[in-house]
């Protein structure tokens, strides 16, 4: 399985499914551009929302608050979603024509990072139109982003494969994804929650990902090295998981699908 | 070259999905075997066909999907040199909406082209397609035909090593169809590989070097294409004597048509043996009764015999005998067809139908196939090999000289 074929897939998902419409591959990116303009325009303008921590960009911080942890998991809960049910999705492919299952799912993580790319273009774009400050730290974000991106093709590859035995694993991920997404501070923010609960809080995985994310981008910060550290092992260890349950299944899935 | 060495493959059988992965994990058995393949092992020269014969169930798309990688053996080796592509996987990843330019694309990518050579060749796929101007319409605007036509030009340029051709074959027109043969062939004669599966006996006969049989997923014959068809034969003659023989129906439920005219039963008898049971040679009478729902004028009755391997041995019909039929409604007949019974013993099945005009493309009112199942045994008069008496007459000619042209007097004679 060549890196082109997986470019291949990539293109297929983010441009050949227009293929057809007036607009085409526009639509790529509308639909992020739309999203932004929702989140911005209804949380700042109608909502009035003001977040007590920040001042710095008046009416437009909480709007920045929201997108900037919500960028990143649009591209994490969508790369998971789809990594869970690609060798389901791919079945007609995968009978057919000798492809990686390994591999495979790269493609997902590739196409959900474009949308991030194109989303994250047009925040930068608004930062810069209300003036917010853009440093030197914002180059942490690719580094958050791939740690991230890394951990969701690793968690997916593994849900994938016992996905192929257990179709509720579509659903469950699903469900827990929404669980997840209140789960973390991404809406609300961190310090209203009761400071009993707060450690607990932060065992969630996904949590020092927004937390770097709204570190860098509202504070101008460094963001906590420690739990991102932590990330990157358990991305390692599920890594591992999935090569150890890849090997024994292989055959199996192949068999199944 | 395609070298498979004692590959097997077995399928578990489980009751839920689930069960398969706790057994994976926590590896207690939970399954029932099934054992698609068995110990198969074979070799495919450079320049070779191979031919795989075998039944439905007996294995092959199984070895084929090994072949193609898309299963993994649970034993055995497979060792291939260069890429193998097949038919089976025509058209994988075409999108009806892209054009017929992106599905090549799209499709040559799958088949494991380089975007280099997707470029080099896509001008000879285009002209082998004979798609023409219609290459930059989107595929949904394609006939079927077209699609086929397209998935075939991309597969035989994606360049393989080995090719595997399967009933995909029958794609297109007769026209195309001998394109594609001639262009499969040229494919080998630059030493490509070539795997052949197929029921059509005489395709494999002509067009492998040697053919192997696959039964309940063992190769239980090798060798020449002639000696595998005769073993595949035998395991077919084997099936078709659990298949009772049915000389005569009373009612005939099966079959397919608008029913306007219907057959109600038949029945096949010997002149001399008075029973279903014939000889080659014996004098036989077929009885098909039809009953018409409504008033039907000129329609025709037909019959085909087929032997046991589906093949068509002779067909007839009232159009062709010039036998004008017609019934009015409510109205019962009974056509009665008689025949020396001149093909060699063995089992034959009897398909009739009813028809409008010579064919049945226009009105088929009542098509059975199968209607009767009837077993010739025993020959009466000289005896032939074959699968048709052919009843020759024989005159010797003393001298050196056979029958000749009548002479110039003669034939002055004649016109006078």
């Amino acid at each position: 399985m060549t890196l082109a074929l997986i470019l291949q897939f990539t293109r297929q998902d983010l441009v050949d499914r227009y293929a057809g419409s007036l607009l085409g591959g526009l639509w790529t990116f509308i639909q992020p551009l739309v999203n932004m303009l929702v989140f911005i325009l209804v949380f700042s303008q109608l909502m009035g929302a003001r977040l007590p921590a920040f001042s710095g960009s008046g009416r437009f911080s909480y709007s920045i608050y929201l997108v900037a942890g919500l960028l990143g998991w649009i591209a994490f809960a969508s790369t998971l979603t789809r990594t869970t049910t690609v060798f389901i999705d791919k079945a007609h492919l995968i009978t057919k024509v000798r492809l990686s299952l390994w591999w495979l799912p790269l493609f997902v993580v590739l196409s959900d990072s474009i949308i991030f790319l194109i989303s994250a273009g047009f925040f930068l774009g608004f930062l810069l139109l209300i003036e917010h400050p853009i440093t030197a730290r914002f180059l942490w974000i690719p580094l958050i982003f791939v740690v991230q991106q890394s951990f969701a093709y690793a968690l997916g590859l593994v849900l994938a494969i016992l996905g192929v035995f257990l179709r509720d694993i579509r659903e469950l991920v699903t469900v827990v994804l929404q669980l997840w997404f209140w789960l973390t501070p991404i809406v609300y923010v961190f310090s209203i929650i009761p400071e009993a609960l707060q450690p607990r809080m932060q065992l969630n995985p996904m949590f020092p990902v927004i937390d770097a994310y709204h570190s860098v981008v509202l504070f101008n910060a460094h963001p906590q090295p420690l739990g991102l550290i932590v990330l990157v092992v358990l991305t390692a260890l599920l890594f591992a998981l999935g090569r150890w349950l890849f090997v024994r299944l292989e055959r199996d899935i192949r068999d199944l699908i | 070259m395609i070298e498979a060495i004692g590959l097997t493959k077995t399928f578990k059988l489980y009751r839920s999905p689930s069960d398969r992965l706790l057994e994976s994990l926590l590896r207690k058995p939970r399954h029932r075997r099934y054992i698609a393949l068995d110990e198969v092992s074979f070799a495919v020269e450079p320049g070779e066909t191979l031919g795989i014969l075998g039944r439905n169930g007996a294995g092959k798309s199984t070895l084929l999907k090994l072949l193609m990688g898309v299963l993994l053996p649970d034993r055995g080796e497979l060792r291939l040199s260069g890429k193998l592509t097949g038919l089976l996987e025509l058209g994988t990843g075409f999108d009806t909406s892209l054009t017929g330019l992106q599905n090549i694309e799209r499709n040559g990518r799958l088949l494991g082209m380089s975007g280099q050579e997707i470029a080099d060749r896509r001008a000879e796929i285009i002209a082998f397609s004979e798609l023409g101007d219609y290459i930059g319409e989107p595929l949904r605007t394609y006939s079927s035909g077209m699609t086929m036509r397209l998935a075939f030009a991309i597969a035989i340029h994606a360049d393989p090593a080995c090719f595997l051709v399967d009933e995909a074959l029958s794609v297109g027109d007769a026209h195309f169809q001998q394109k594609c043969i001639r262009r499969i062939k040229q494919f080998r004669d630059q030493g490509g590989s070539l795997i052949f599966v197929s029921h059509d006996l005489n395709a494999v006969k002509v067009l492998c070097d040697r053919a192997i049989v696959l039964e309940r997923g063992r190769v239980v014959a090798a060798g020449t294409p002639d000696a595998a068809v005769n073993a595949y034969n035998r395991i077919i003659a084997d099936l078709d004597e659990d298949a009772p023989l049915q000389a005569s129906v009373d009612e005939a439920v099966g079959g397919y048509g608008n029913r306007a005219l219907e057959l109600i039963g038949g029945e096949l008898c010997g002149e001399v043996s008075g029973a279903d049971l014939v000889s080659a040679g014996e004098p036989v009478s077929v009885c098909l009764r039809i009953k018409a729902q409504q008033r039907i004028e000129d329609f025709t009755l037909g019959i085909l015999i087929r032997d046991r391997f589906g093949q068509d041995v002779f067909g007839t019909n009232s159009y062709f005998l010039g036998q004008p039929l017609t019934a009015s409604a409510g109205e019962r007949l009974t056509v009665e067809l008689c025949f020396p019974m001149n093909l060699a013993p063995g089992k034959y099945t009897l398909t009739a139908a009813l028809h409008s005009a010579h064919n049945h493309l226009q009105d088929c009112y009542h098509w059975c196939d199968n209607l009767l199942r009837f077993e010739v045994a025993g020959i009466i008069g000289p005896v032939f090999y074959g699968i048709a008496r052919l009843e020759p007459r024989m005159r010797v000619y003393p001298g050196g000289h056979g029958p000749q042209p009548p002479s110039e007097d003669e034939t002055r004679a004649i016109s006078a």
